[in-house]
């Protein structure tokens, strides 16, 4: 790999972290904003139900989202601030269905301490102005002004440094502020402020209260014409206002979301860290709070945002597992749950740890996550592609050309499946059994190759052949016709609709037939210049039988034409440059919009946008498929129409939001393909590849797949074993039964197919699983699982004591091989020279597999290197070690064989805290760290001092925004070596928000030109609330801020293909290069994942 | 909504009614409803979502692009005060002009002195040396002495002492 780096998503995130209702779009219109950290979602609620709108990407890590609504408005504003101390007010301008920026600022200070427990961002619910609590002791006021215009912000001291949440009081007469702290003994109180606008500070609220819950840490402020607050505690829930107090215990819980069900405040609904949701009622006479009840209604993913949509319908958003829209019924049903959970919205978040593996053997890579958390946890196996779930297969050598007919006009299913070969044709049907046999159609020519055959009107076939053409009944399979091509001229390619027929034969002749009952007419013939390559006359216009519109592909001077049919007068003529010809064309509709594809001998595709009444082509693209020539085939999946490109690298052509998508079928090599929709086999393909038939059905179009294995604990490691066909995990249980809550740690082992749990070796109490492998060491053929971990004593700060434990599997069972105490938690192990390398606690260890003497194993201390804080994360590659620590950033090790030591050869002197580690190259190592930066540093060997080789030196920095918990080398998509992008080293990440993410590395030609698109990119793709992209990516800690260097964002790159035909120009000038050029080396990229 | 809830609930204060299921249901009736999502089969993301990308200007209006005062908190709050006495006292004014001082640190000494003599003449009946106290010490030992010094009091000693000698005097 190198030094320059290309970042993607190949999963956005999931993690919702936030979410309101109100009327955004329209002042009619009720809206969900959902966000995901770095994406705000748009959402319509209708009668049917949720639509979806908008997905919005945003500069910066969301911190406070609200909607306000400032005086003489008639819908709301979205309010953003970003952890990065950017805030921004963005509003809907229906017209232009754009999101327009009415104010945005940086509110960040130049002294201050970054407030421990979190950024708070609140509105006066009577929208005077909004609160920011960002650093301690400060609190930030941005005031509206009576036009709803916001004006100079201003600093307030808080002399309360421990805040735990503040709010606004409704129905207060000046802005007034409740807020939750904490003192120095632990205590917790309220205290509220007014804010003065005009002196610019605080004065004394009208009531506080002292001595709350030790564990209160929500604040929900009641609106008119209750007012007062309730403060959320672990153990009680209290109403509070400057005239009433009321108080309820409730069951220990921690309360994680709430969202408010009547607009005068009287219910709530409360999500708390086990997943169950309650509803919170305030009793109340007239104006006066009378009482508390809470309610248990059932169980939810643990909730981190919970918003009432209407009519008992309700968003809960999860951190901790999938998102979900529950109905909350009048009657419990049998569980006495109320909750009934309509709809999941898939999270992969936190993504703790993940494998890549090729369970189908097919070079194609899949991730497998440990995601979720607490009851929440799950695998996911998210997989790239197309899949083909083969269903029957047959031996057959040689395929040229299959084609699927019906035996009636009407008949839903096709029962006939043609097959052509170079000088035969054979003809395979569905027999009673439902079984394949091959069978005759008496009217057919069996002993030619078969150019083309389709279903005519009444009751008829049509078959092609270089001779002829026949017209065959499909009731009693009976010649009904005949038309034989002109002498000496033989047919090279044809066509058929239900109704017509177009071919071509030697010397440019393009004939075009037209079928009636039993007959068939040459109804008009046209001379070309050239030879004919490839036609099409699939009916795209509102006759599905009858085509007026034929795409005609030319030999010589490499042009496809368009002609009108039936009269065949050329309308246009599109010359596709370079010297290759096309090998396949064909005419197809998606969403309303036509198109014409053309694919060429070389796995090029061009697609234009056809205009089905003057013929006009517009809006040429191009991409690369694969390296061989490719023929289109239109299929339909769920009563939607794609495009199959069968070549080297099949691929699924689609549209979704009107725009081409190209989708890799996880199929090696596919000759021919065609729609085979029997009785027994109802909406599958057939498909010819390597000397083999295969019939199967296909996946869902969509480019990730993602299947979900709920395991109701968390798993934290995983480990693939290609021998064993196994999975291991170190996972963990809550178990909330009794009346303390405990954790029960295990090793578990599951089938690498159905994920069952196949054998369970719990760890001891207190002890937890830190690391997993999979390895074998020198003088032994057996493969193990290898498991580090750490003894966390309540008492302890750092764990003290840690085992390492050999696993065999043998019958599907875990055999403890060996264990070997440690000094410390294993908080990684790696396979080493035939060794296994543990980091514990400070120190890097290296154990030998000894032999005993009575003949069992045991691991055994040969060398080891001290001086890390703690060596979290470490990753190997011949003799050299990286590490990753806690807080020293990486550093670089060597193994000496001839000493039996280790010793540090170089480290980076930055005080990065290190959450994950990879090793790109031998020089170029790749880090990531707490505040969402990536880094990569390089070894200096050339350095002409000890001083200047004893450094690793910082070659790239960017701000993915994102943070990562696991690299691995490995590849989402499936490699062919032949193909520019299969060359393309990358590694994968998983993140905390479920981002799957690509980092590619790529050469420095590319990565010049990647840049420099980047740049233009941001001249024209502007940042939603004016926040700055370039800002964004830059490197970004407590320390410093650098701008983002050998690192670009593929997430930008990418939008380029997003974006209008005139913006693309523009773009193109700039760089001087043409569009076609940039849209195929974008297209490429994508390609990676 | 809001009949429902008083009339259903029997007003008993703080009686913890967690765990006595099946009776949820009387606080579930009469939730908030528009009308939308009724729909008895909700249907959700039938297609996907469209990913916006803005390619319009997205500055905003020139006065919306909002900043700090820069002001330092403390020195803004000794302006208002310095404001506040310009306005309602005159005494105030001529201890400025008795002193006529050059230096700022002192200049702010004596705004906080005369603070303090403004606060000293209503103490008596409003109870408020709680705030002279807290005046006293948010003030720097520089002022607290120069302070001292007007009363002809010794300005030896750590601030503490300082302030217990000051409200000493101011009683």
């Amino acid at each position: 790999m190198s030094i320059w780096n290309y970042v993607v998503t190949a999963h956005k995130p999931t993690n919702v972290t936030h979410s309101c209702v109100g009327n955004f779009t329209g002042p009619q219109e009720v809206n969900l904003i959902v966000a995901k950290c770095t994406r705000i979602e748009i959402h319509l609620l209708t009668t049917q139900g949720l639509q979806p709108m908008l997905d919005v990407p945003i500069y910066g890590r969301i911190a406070t989202l609200e909607l306000i609504r400032p005086h003489g408005e008639t819908q709301d504003l979205l309010f953003i601030a970003t952890e990065r101390y950017k805030f921004c007010v963005l509003q809907w301008d229906p017209e232009n269905v754009e999101v327009i920026t009415r104010s945005m600022g940086d509110v960040s200070d130049r002294i201050g301490r970054p407030t421990d427990n979190g950024q708070i961002g609140i509105v006066d619910p009577d929208c005077r102005l909004i609160g920011l609590h960002l650093y301690d002791g400060l609190f930030k006021v941005i005031p509206f002004d009576n036009k709803g215009q916001l004006k100079e912000a201003f600093n307030i001291r808080l002399e309360e440094l421990q805040v735990l949440d503040i709010k606004f009081l409704y129905g207060c007469p000046k802005p007034t502020i409740v807020v939750l702290y904490q003192d120095n003994k632990d205590a917790r109180h309220v205290k509220t402020y007014e804010v003065s606008m005009k002196d610019k500070d605080f004065i004394e609220g009208p009531w506080s209260q002292n001595n709350l819950d030790n564990g209160a840490e929500l604040l929900i402020p009641v609106p008119p014409p209750l007012c007062g607050v309730l403060i959320i505690g672990e153990e009680t829930i209290v109403y509070c206002s400057a005239s009433a107090f009321k108080a309820i215990p409730i069951r220990p819980s921690i309360t994680r979301a709430y969202g408010r069900v009547d607009a005068d405040g009287s219910r709530y609904l409360l999500g708390d860290h086990n997943g169950l949701l309650h509803l919170l009622v305030i009793t109340h006479e007239k104006e006066k709070v009378t009482g508390l009840k809470i309610e248990l209604l059932g169980e939810t993913s643990v909730a981190s945002s919970i918003s009432y949509l209407d009519n008992a319908v309700v968003f809960v958003g999860s951190s901790y597992g999938d998102s979900q829209l529950i109905k909350l019924n009048l009657q419990a049903d049998a569980k006495g749950s109320y909750v009934e959970v309509i709809e999941r919205y898939v999270n992969l978040g936190p993504i703790v740890d993940f494998c890549v593996v090729d369970l189908e053997r097919q070079g194609q890579g899949q991730v497998v996550t440990c995601s979720g958390a607490y009851k929440d946890g799950s695998l996911r196996i998210v997989r790239n592609g197309i899949g083909i779930n083969e269903q029957a297969s047959v031996e057959l050598q040689g395929i040229k050309g299959m084609w699927s007919l019906r035996s009636a006009t009407d008949d839903p299913h096709d029962t006939f499946l043609v097959v052509s070969f170079i000088s035969e044709t054979r003809i395979l049907a569905m027999n009673l059994e439902d079984e394949l046999e091959e069978t005759e159609i008496e009217g057919f020519c069996s002993d030619a190759q078969t150019l083309f055959c389709h279903d005519a009107i009444y009751d008829q076939l049509v078959q092609v052949t270089s001779n002829s053409v026949r017209l065959v009944s499909s009731t009693s399979r009976e010649l009904r016709n005949e038309w034989f091509s002109p002498a000496g001229y033989s047919i090279n390619v044809a066509t058929a609709n239900s109704t017509q027929i177009l071919l071509a034969t030697g010397g440019g002749h393009l004939v075009y037939l037209e079928i009636g009952d039993g007959v068939l007419t040459e109804a008009k013939h046209a001379q070309l210049e050239y030879d004919i390559s490839c036609l099409d006359i699939n009916p795209i216009g509102d006759n599905p039988n009858y085509s007026q519109l034929a795409a005609v592909g030319m030999w010589t001077d490499i042009s496809v034409r368009i002609f009108s049919l039936p009269d065949l007068n050329l309308i246009t003529k599109e010359l596709l440059g370079g010297e290759i010809i096309s090998r396949s064309v064909l005419l197809c509709s998606f969403e309303g919009i036509s198109y014409l594809l053309c694919a060429l001998g070389d796995g090029h595709l061009l697609n234009f946008v056809l205009n089905t009444s003057n013929g006009e082509l517009a809006d040429r693209k191009k991409v690369s498929l694969g390296t061989q020539p490719i023929t289109l085939r239109t299929f339909s999946s769920k009563n939607t129409t794609h495009v199959f490109a069968a070549s080297d690298r099949p691929t699924v052509i689609y549209s979704s939001n009107k725009k081409l998508l190209y989708s890799n079928v996880n199929l090696k090599e596919v000759s021919h393909m065609c729609p085979f929709n029997s009785a027994a086999f109802p909406d599958s393909l057939a498909i010819a590849k390597e000397g083999e038939l295969t019939i199967g059905t296909i996946d869902e179009i969509q480019k990730l797949h993602i299947r979900s294995i709920p395991l109701g604990e968390h798993a934290r490691r995983i480990c693939h074993q290609e021998q064993t066909q196994t999975f291991a995990i170190c996972s963990l249980k809550y178990n909330q039964s009794s009346a303390e809550e405990t954790e029960m740690h295990f090793i578990r082992l599951l089938d690498d197919q159905t994920f069952d749990f196949k054998s369970t070796y719990p760890l001891d109490q207190f002890e937890c699983g830190c690391s997993i492998l999979s390895c074998s060491f020198s003088d032994d053929n057996i493969v193990y699982y290898c498991v580090g971990t750490a003894y966390v004593m309540p008492e302890e700060n750092e764990p003290t004591k840690g085992r390492i434990l050999v696993f065999a599997v043998e019958d599907g069972k875990l055999q403890l091989i060996a264990e070997k105490e440690t000094k410390g938690a294993v908080y990684s192990l790696n396979a080493f020279n035939g060794k296994l390398l543990a980091a514990i606690n400070q120190k890097i260890q290296l154990y030998k597999w000894m032999l005993r003497d009575d003949g069992s194993r045991e691991l055994q201390s040969e060398c080891g290197h001290h001086g890390h804080i703690l060596a979290l994360y470490v990753q190997t590659r011949g003799d050299f070690i990286v590490v990753g620590d806690l807080m020293k950033s990486i550093s670089l090790l060597i193994y000496k064989h001839e000493e039996g030591a280790i010793e540090e050869r170089a480290r980076d002197y930055n005080a990065n805290w290190m959450s994950a580690v990879e090793i790109l190259d031998d020089d170029v190592y790749l880090g990531a760290e707490n505040n969402f930066n990536l880094f990569t540093v390089r070894k200096n060997s050339e350095g002409a001092t000890d001083e200047e080789r004893g450094r690793l030196e910082v070659v790239g920095e960017y701000h993915l925004g994102e943070f990562v918990n696991r690299f691995r080398h490995g590849s989402l998509v499936m490699r062919l070596p032949d193909s520019d992008v299969g060359q393309i080293p990358t590694v994968i990440f998983g993140t905390v928000n479920g981002v799957i993410g690509v980092i590619a590395s790529l050469p420095h030609e590319q990565y010049v030109f990647l840049e420099k698109l980047q740049m233009n990119l941001r001249k024209v793709i502007k940042g939603v609330g004016a926040l700055s992209h370039e800002q964004w990516r830059s490197f970004y800690n407590e320390k410093k801020t650098a701008d983002a260097r050998n690192f670009v964002d593929g997430d930008l790159i990418e939008s380029f293909l997003d974006l209008s035909r005139k913006r693309m120009d523009e773009i193109s000038k700039a760089m001087s290069v043409p569009v076609e050029e940039l849209m195929k080396r974008v297209e490429e990229l994508t390609r990676l994942h | 909504m809001e009949g429902n809830c008083s009339a259903s609930s029997p007003s008993d204060s703080s009686n913890p009614t967690v765990g006595s299921g099946g009776g949820a249901s009387k606080f579930l009736s009469n939730l908030p409803s528009r009308g939308l999502l009724s729909s008895t089969v909700l249907s959700s993301n039938p297609g996907g979502m469209r990913v916006y990308i803005c390619d319009h200007d997205t500055s905003p209006p020139e006065d919306q692009c909002i900043k700090t005062n820069p002001a330092n908190i403390l020195i803004r709050s000794f302006m208002l005060k310095n404001q506040k006495r310009d306005s309602c006292s005159k005494d105030g004014k001529g201890t400025v002009a008795n002193q006529g001082s050059r230096k700022r640190a002192a200049e702010k000494a004596l705004d906080g002195k005369a603070a303090g003599k403004k606060a000293m003449s209503s103490s008596s009946q409003e109870g408020s040396s709680r705030v002279l106290d807290k005046d006293l010490q948010s003030l720097t030992v520089e002022k607290l002495r120069a302070l001292l010094k007007e009363k002809g009091l010794s300005v030896k000693g750590r601030k503490d002492d300082l302030i217990a000698r000051l409200r000493g005097v101011n009683g």
